[in-house]
């Protein structure tokens, strides 16, 4: 027997495709025990905290802007390593105690400390790379933004 | 779980369901778990095309949405409201779990190999097809084909342009077809 040519098979496939599959393992006692938690650890709301954490950000991201609309000059990379780490820590200490939304943030957070350490090697090599330097900014706000998102997510973007 | 979704669904609608879940009953929001989550799964699975993936991304559309679930004001049908939450959780969940080198340079992750679509149960030869094809091509296709999504509304939820849409539309297609006749 010929088999069906492609539209017939796609159409075909669409019509049959079942829009319900069942997961192997029961997922719901991982849902409960992260509702326990989160309910357990439910931070005091404070909304400064937050108006200050984005302000941060934005801070942040208003430097980076500046940093690489002027000439790279060979201490940009110190500059800008020592406005984000402090800007980090303090992020970091805003939000010590308050549950994150995931458990493998900080394997996250690790991984972009990774892309750090690796651009800035390249760049003791090449200190005016601009796209290094601009890579090495996105990461910076990637971490910043990772530790804001995990501890303050913004339901209203799901 | 014990809960029988059709036996819970007679005994309580689901408006009934999601106003006992609104004022913090979690009893019912199991019930509720038990009615929407091979929908929820599947739509994980497609989108993801890794099953450890899935039932993780399945969990964190039950966790945040115990968080979101005050919102929903009922001006669209909860399972529709539902499955943009988990379209979008989906997508943010695959963003987040690219790894430095892929963030770094937007590299493209490959689907699964065919040994894996083997192993995934309940899925018909189209979508062991679709779970093979690149990341791009694979979530617009699944959004689009399978879910009914416009290309403009694709294009929101990926960031992207409403062109690349339709070009990693047409990519996914070609894939499929080149697939298909080879098989």
């Amino acid at each position: 027997m010929n088999k069906p040519d492609f539209e017939q098979f796609l159409t075909q496939s669409l019509n049959d495709t079942k829009h319900e599959l069942t997961p192997e393992k029961d997922l719901w006692p991982g849902v409960e025990r992260a509702l326990a938690k989160s309910e357990a650890a439910k931070p005091v709301k404070n909304g400064w905290n937050k108006l200050a954490a984005i302000a941060a950000c934005t801070v942040a991201a208003l430097l980076t802007a500046q940093l690489f609309i002027k000439t790279p000059q060979t201490n940009s990379v110190a500059a800008m390593s020592d406005f984000f780490a402090k800007q980090k820590q303090s992020l970091l200490v805003q939000y010590e105690g308050s549950p994150a939304v995931t458990d493998n943030w900080q394997q996250q957070l690790s991984e972009l400390e990774e892309a750090e350490s690796a651009i800035k090697q390249a760049l003791e090599n090449e200190p005016n790379n601009s796209a290094l330097l601009s890579m090495l900014a996105q990461v910076y706000q990637q971490q910043l933004d990772l530790i804001n998102k995990v501890h303050a997510p913004k339901w209203q973007t799901i | 779980m014990l809960i029988d979704a059709k036996e819970a669904f007679t005994s309580n609608s689901e408006d009934a369901l999601i106003t006992k879940v609104k004022s913090g009953d979690q009893q019912a929001y199991a019930q509720l778990y038990t009615l929407h989550v091979k929908r929820v799964y599947a739509l994980c699975l497609r989108l993801l095309a890794d099953k450890e993936h899935a039932e993780d991304a399945t969990q964190e559309v039950f966790v945040q949405l115990w968080h979101k679930i005050a919102s929903f004001e009922g001006q669209s049908q909860f399972s529709t409201w539902l499955h943009s939450v988990t379209s979008n959780i989906a997508i943010s969940y695959l963003r987040k779990h690219k790894n430095w080198l892929q963030k770094v340079v937007s590299f493209e992750q490959s689907g699964m190999d065919e040994q894996s679509t083997a192993d995934c149960q309940g899925l018909n030869g189209l979508d062991k097809l679709v779970l093979r094809l690149p990341e791009r091509a694979r979530m617009v296709f699944v959004l689009h084909a399978i879910e009914g999504y416009r290309h403009e509304e694709i294009a929101t939820m990926l960031g992207m342009a409403v062109g690349s849409s339709k070009s990693q539309y047409h990519r996914a297609r070609q894939l499929l077809k080149e697939w298909y006749e080879n098989e």
